[in-house]
């Protein structure tokens, strides 16, 4: 397979992955908006990446790892930029969003949004994207002691949010 | 026997190594109580599962894909990623006419949509599933529904509605389905070899609408299956005697190879 294939190869597997990467991006990145721009720009570096991805690696741990550290650097830029620009827009943000906890408070997407971040990403990646704990820790720049806690403590309070039925246990 | 919480956590994540896992299952087999804990860690993960999946069905903004292309993909984005990995495939045959560029044409929408059934089935399969070329291929059970299930079908227990067969220019069969529920959606797949290669994929725009209920597909579904349809298709639609035949010679294709 020639360069040029081998990447228009990765360029679809990445296509496939888009509605993956905006559900992860989502769970990271309350505004949908912002959580797409946020697929856009990790899609972006991906592909300036690419002779960083080894063919034996999970694609889609690879590319949610460039996603979340996209969020980080636009989290950075966005404070700096409040920081000098507009004090008050980032009040009310949080006062929006928490209107819209209290409008959806008993859906599992609720007691999700509530979760600290950490913890919130660990259960993602896991529970809803399904990746193994050792890449789910690797894609979090965490050893898997610290994923795994983080996963527990963010079950613990998910279930104690949502107070699930016990399930069929026969 | 106690179980730490991590322990069964892990057990209903798939993670504990071969001893563990065993050690756990004697425990439940004993203990209601654990076997109720595991329960609930199972019934979490299929909770957040379904409240995060609505995302998977939208359709990819173009924007997405293009990005996802690079910068030469905008020009190409309105060709069907199955068209693409059916070319790639067929190297030798470079100046082969794109059979499927009417579908092509019809929605670039199809290939979001589409791909997010395959990154949605990405670990059951049972409907679309991919191939080793990048392609998309029926799974198990719609792949069961395109080889026995007549047309005019209408048992409860069909997993699938099978619409309209026919021949295609290149001798092969194809047929067109309808999913419903989660999976509301329609499609066209062809017989090739022991598989039935998904040719086109689209959401129907009632499929929400109808999700309950069973329609006839082909002629209303979607334009954009006709339009694959009516680029592929080679004389008339197969009627119920010739399904019968087609499907007694196992979907065989009458092309040269």
């Amino acid at each position: 397979m020639s360069t040029n294939d081998r990447v228009e190869n990765i360029q679809e597997q990445i296509v496939a992955l888009l509605p993956r990467l905006r559900r992860f991006a989502r769970n990271l990145v309350r505004n949908p908006h912002d959580a797409d721009d946020v697929v856009q720009i990790a899609v972006e570096r991906a592909l300036q990446r690419l002779d960083q991805w080894r063919s034996d690696a999970r694609l889609d741990s690879w590319l949610f790892k460039i996603l979340r550290n996209a969020w980080i650097d636009e989290v950075r830029a966005r404070a700096r930029r409040a920081k000098i620009l507009l004090p008050e827009e980032a009040g009310e943000q949080i006062g929006e969003a928490s209107m819209e906890r209290e409008m959806e408070r008993w859906s599992a997407e609720a007691a999700f949004a509530r979760l600290p971040e950490d913890q919130r990403l660990a259960v993602s990646l896991v529970l809803v994207e399904g990746l193994s704990y050792k890449d789910a820790a690797e894609v979090l720049d965490v050893p898997i002691g610290t994923l795994t806690s983080r996963l527990a403590r963010g079950r613990e309070a998910l279930q104690e949010m949502l107070r699930l039925p016990e399930g069929d246990v026969s | 026997m106690t179980m730490s919480e991590e322990t069964l956590m892990a057990y209903a994540d798939g993670e504990l190594d071969a001893a563990t896992r065993a050690s756990v299952e004697a425990a439940m087999q004993d203990d209601p109580e654990i076997r109720q804990r595991v329960a609930r860690h199972r019934a979490l993960r299929e909770s957040l599962r379904g409240a995060f999946s609505a995302v998977l069905d939208e359709p990819v903004p173009d924007r997405l894909i293009q990005a996802a292309r690079g910068p030469a993909g905008a020009a190409k984005s309105t060709v069907v990623a199955l068209s693409r990995a059916r070319e790639a495939r067929e190297p030798g045959n470079p100046a082969a006419p794109r059979r499927w560029q009417p579908a092509a044409m019809a929605a670039s929408l199809l290939l979001g949509l589409g791909l997010g059934f395959l990154a949605w089935h990405g670990s059951g399969g049972a409907m679309i599933q991919p191939d080793a070329g990048g392609g998309l291929i029926a799974g198990a059970a719609l792949a069961e529904a395109l080889s026995t299930q007549l047309s005019d079908d209408r048992s409860a227990a069909r997993v699938a509605v099978t619409g309209l067969s026919f021949r295609d220019k290149a001798g092969d069969y194809c047929r067109t389905f309808s999913l419903s529920g989660s999976d509301a959606s329609a499609g066209l797949a062809c017989r090739e070899g022991a598989d039935w290669r998904i040719k086109a994929l689209a959401q129907s725009p009632r499929a929400a609408a109808d999700a309950g209920n069973f329609r006839t597909a082909g002629s209303e579904d979607s334009a954009a299956i006709r339009a694959a349809v009516e680029g592929s298709i080679d004389g008339e639609p197969l009627d119920h005697a010739g399904e019968i035949a087609a499907r007694a010679a196992a979907w065989a294709s009458a092309r040269k190879r």
